[in-house]
């Protein structure tokens, strides 16, 4: 019933509904690189991020309204504030950073184990392509354990914000699962 | 089209009520926590205009912290600053959490809009946060250099913030270098603010001097921008200009003849803080046609003052209070100026009175007394006691008066009104003490017999019996009316009882004949019958000391007293001068010094600035009981400081 008035409400143009996407990563990710990578196209110079950005992009006739957190170790645990209704994850992955591979694939379980973001479709960007000994989304996968997922819409793709490449095709994903949920 | 607005209408009424029964079952917190966190802009910044108005009414929102903090990234004014106000107000309940803003406050620092930028640098530097300030040095530092003076007058602010927070980060970053050199800026606005900005600094670290002093150079640019910044921006100035010592007297004058300009402007502020400065330097300046120059230049801004509203009027006259102290003749010839209208407030007419008692000269005393006699026949009961009482004061501060003043009382005790009977009385007799060989001894004497039937209460009536006593001579029948009161003794106030043994003594040692009987009597039923011990032990020595030796009793009953004083004397000459380096504070106000009432921040909460200190208590306490004038301000006082309340 509140459903349908809200739908309602949204056609007769009371406010306009926005997609919550998170974006979350270890700092250093590349995060805020990405953010504005999608909202202006261009590489931002950017400082770490104590806090967060938010920002609106528009991508096919859809709102998306990104937050991008601090990555820091003294922020994450403010992560699950920005839990409630999202309806997407982006994980960023440092996939020149073998080290923390195994931090990275901590923090993703622990978040994926919360349940406000039971019902959120999950996109993980291997970023840093460009860099010399790059590991492979197929070697980031298993390094996130994310083939054991079970109950979870979740896809992988290889990018650099830098060049700018593969972000649109995890977009594109992103916006279908989205719809299909 | 109808069909579906009423739909609409119904589906909003629906909706509210499942979010008010959502409200009852989960309290209103919850229920903004939703709608902080909707998918909808419009609701989401509703949400946060009523957790700001929760928050103004004292509802308890912090646990909203992280919520609100969400809402912060928004191109809306409105809400970011209502955002930023919240932060301040809950920023030290949850420290750990505030570093989420932090990105937000530095691209805000950032912004394009010089509005925002200082925005954001004065709501980081209000949180007053430890976790913030690593994140504050640097948009502080791009800040004190921006191009926009909005900013940096901005920003020279929260440099004190810092320091306050932690003095080593504000001095290892340069910014205390970087506001002393903001003293030399372009922009008149910037100067000021960092003169307030380091005369607070310099505070924090207990005046030791070593954040800024001001030498010539400094000064001269100072007086160039005080004539150009706003009204508080000049009054930071003209504080600082107070404090200066100048290097000589010729650059004293100087200073006094830039600053005089600023008497002629609105702000009572102002004003006062240039009649401090101007006080001040009558140190430095040696040439008396200067000084004088100055004194008469003082005089009519002061009057001017006084056409303001009561409440400013009255802060105007605790200050003009303190200044005829220091110049009795200042304002001796607006006098006039002083008189109460008749709708002034009581609070102003009190003060009007006080101050005219100050500044009246011998020669306008008797204007001054016609008027006074005009307010004791006003119908206000209290403000008739002030009139008669201020009366009673000038009286004995001018001797030239008392002949004038006998006749203005005396005439108002014909008038018979009761309330003015009993003060008029009381007056009198201590007009007599003061000038106890008079020719108008008997006048008074034989009026206060007159209307004795009139005198009801107990001071008055010591006061006559008093009078009877000592002048038992001028008196027909004195000793009927001691015998009179002698009837009720037992029953009557202690103060008349007092005042009664002393008469009958006096009253036997002169007429030994007729008194006799009369002093047995009164000396027997207060030793045996009055409940009162310091009656009692009074008759005994009496009584002892006329058996023992009669002429030792009579040396010592009949002896000349010194003459009694104002009662309510000048203020002591340390504290005046402390008051008046304060003038135009609330210190001159209470007339109790600042550093009695103004709470040092962090050492020790509770506790004056001056007695955290090390040997000040002795001063304090010597201000606090040399001065009865100001109960109200002992009683603030004495809240914090146990030692004082034994004093008093």
């Amino acid at each position: 019933m509140g459903q349908y008035f809200a739908k309602l409400f949204d056609r007769l143009g009371f406010g306009s509904k926005e997609v919550r996407i998170l974006i979350l990563g270890l700092d250093g990710a590349g995060k805020t690189t990405i953010l504005y990578r999608m909202q202006i196209g261009e590489v931002v110079s950017t400082i770490p991020t104590i806090g967060f950005n938010v920002e609106t992009v528009s991508y096919k006739n859809i709102r998306f309204q990104v937050w991008d957190l601090g990555g820091q170790t003294n922020i994450r645990p403010y992560w699950r504030c920005y839990y409630a209704n999202t309806d997407a994850v982006i994980y960023v992955v440092d996939s020149s950073d073998r080290d923390r591979i195994g931090t990275a694939r901590d923090e993703l379980a622990a978040m994926l184990d919360e349940e406000e973001l039971r019902a959120a479709v999950l996109l993980v960007f291997a970023n840093k392509q460009d860099m010399k000994g790059a590991m492979s989304a197929a070697e980031v996968s298993d390094a996130l354990g994310l083939p054991r997922l079970k109950s979870r819409q979740w896809a992988i793709y290889k990018t650099s914000a830098l060049k700018g490449e593969g972000l649109d095709e995890g977009l594109d994903w992103l916006v279908n699962a989205i719809k299909s949920a | 089209m109808m069909n579906e607005v009423i739909q609409t209408s119904l589906a909003r009424l629906q909706i509210m009520k499942a979010k008010a029964l959502a409200a009852l079952r989960k309290g209103e917190n919850y229920e903004l926590r939703t709608e902080l966190n909707s998918e909808y802009k419009e609701r989401r910044k509703e949400a946060v205009r009523r957790v700001i108005a929760n928050m103004t009414v004292g509802k308890d929102v912090s646990g909203l912290f992280t919520d609100v903090l969400k809402n912060m990234h928004t191109d809306d004014l409105e809400i970011k600053k209502l955002i930023y106000l919240y932060l301040i107000n809950y920023a030290k309940t949850q420290p750990d959490l505030v570093i989420l803003a932090i990105n937000t406050f530095v691209k805000d620092a950032e912004d394009s809009n010089p509005l925002l930028r200082a925005l954001a640098i004065r709501t980081m530097g209000c949180l007053h946060v430890q976790e913030v300030l690593d994140y504050l040095c640097d948009p502080l530092r791009k800040c004190l250099a921006d191009a926009n003076p909005y900013v940096r007058k901005t920003a020279v602010m929260c440099v004190a913030k810092v320091y306050d927070l932690n003095r080593a980060v504000a001095e290892e970053n340069g910014f205390v270098d970087a506001v002393r050199g903001a003293l030399a800026d372009s922009n008149a606005m910037v100067v000021a603010n960092s003169v307030s900005a380091l005369s607070e600094m310099s505070a924090m670290a207990g005046g030791r001097g070593d954040v800024w002093r001001l030498d010539t150079a400094t000064v001269g640019t100072l007086l160039t921008a005080v004539n150009e910044c706003a009204e508080w921006g000049q009054i930071a100035i003209l504080e600082a200009l107070a404090e200066y010592r100048p290097a000589s007297e010729r650059e004293a004058e100087g200073v006094c003849e830039r600053v005089l300009a600023r008497l002629q402007h609105a702000n009572g502020s102002v004003v006062l803080t240039t009649v401090r400065l101007l006080l001040r330097y009558e140190q430095y300046v040696k040439r008396a046609d200067l000084l004088a120059q100055f004194a008469k230049k003082m005089v009519p801004p002061l009057i001017t003052l006084l056409a303001s509203e009561p409440e400013i009027q009255y802060v105007a006259l605790r200050n003009i209070n303190l200044i005829p102290q220091r110049h009795p003749q200042l304002l001796s010839k607006e006098i006039r100026a002083f008189f109460c209208k008749y709708n002034d407030p009581i609070y102003v007419k009190y003060e009007k009175v006080d101050v005219l008692v100050r500044i009246c000269s011998g020669s306008n005393v008797d204007a001054l007394l016609n008027e006074l006699k005009e307010y004791a026949k006003e119908v206000d009961v209290d403000f008739v006691r002030c009139a008669v009482q201020a009366i009673g004061r000038l009286t004995l501060r001018h001797e030239a008066a008392a002949d004038k003043a006998v006749d203005v009382l005396v005439e108002l005790l014909q008038l018979r009104a009761d309330h003015v009977v009993q003060i008029a009385a009381v007056v009198l007799t201590r007009i007599l003490r003061r000038y106890p060989r008079s020719q108008f001894a008997a006048t008074v004497v034989q009026a206060l017999c007159e209307h004795a039937d009139c005198i009801r209460e107990p001071d008055a009536r010591a006061a006559l019996v008093w009078a009877l006593g000592e002048y038992s001579e001028h008196v027909a029948g004195a000793a009927g009316r001691l015998s009179g009161v002698a009837d009720g003794l037992v029953e009557d106030d202690s103060g008349v009882q007092l005042a009664l043994l002393g008469a009958v003594v006096k009253f036997f040692l002169k007429n030994p004949q007729q008194g006799q009987q009369l002093v047995v009597r009164v000396l027997k039923t207060a030793t045996e019958k009055c409940a009162n011990p310091d009656v009692r032990d009074r008759a005994y020595i009496y009584w002892r000391l006329l058996s023992a030796d009669p002429a030792a009793a009579k040396t010592i009953a009949l002896s000349e007293r010194p003459p009694c004083r104002d009662d309510v004397p000048a203020l002591p000459e340390p504290l005046l001068a402390e008051l008046i380096a304060e003038l135009g504070c609330v210190s001159s106000v209470l007339q109790k010094p600042a550093r009695q009432f103004v709470y040092a921040r962090t050492d020790r909460a509770g506790v004056p600035r001056g007695v955290a200190g090390a040997n000040d208590c002795d001063d304090d306490d010597d201000d606090a009981s040399a001065h009865p004038a100001a109960p109200g301000a002992a009683a603030i006082a004495a809240d914090g400081e146990p030692e004082l309340l034994i004093a008093l």
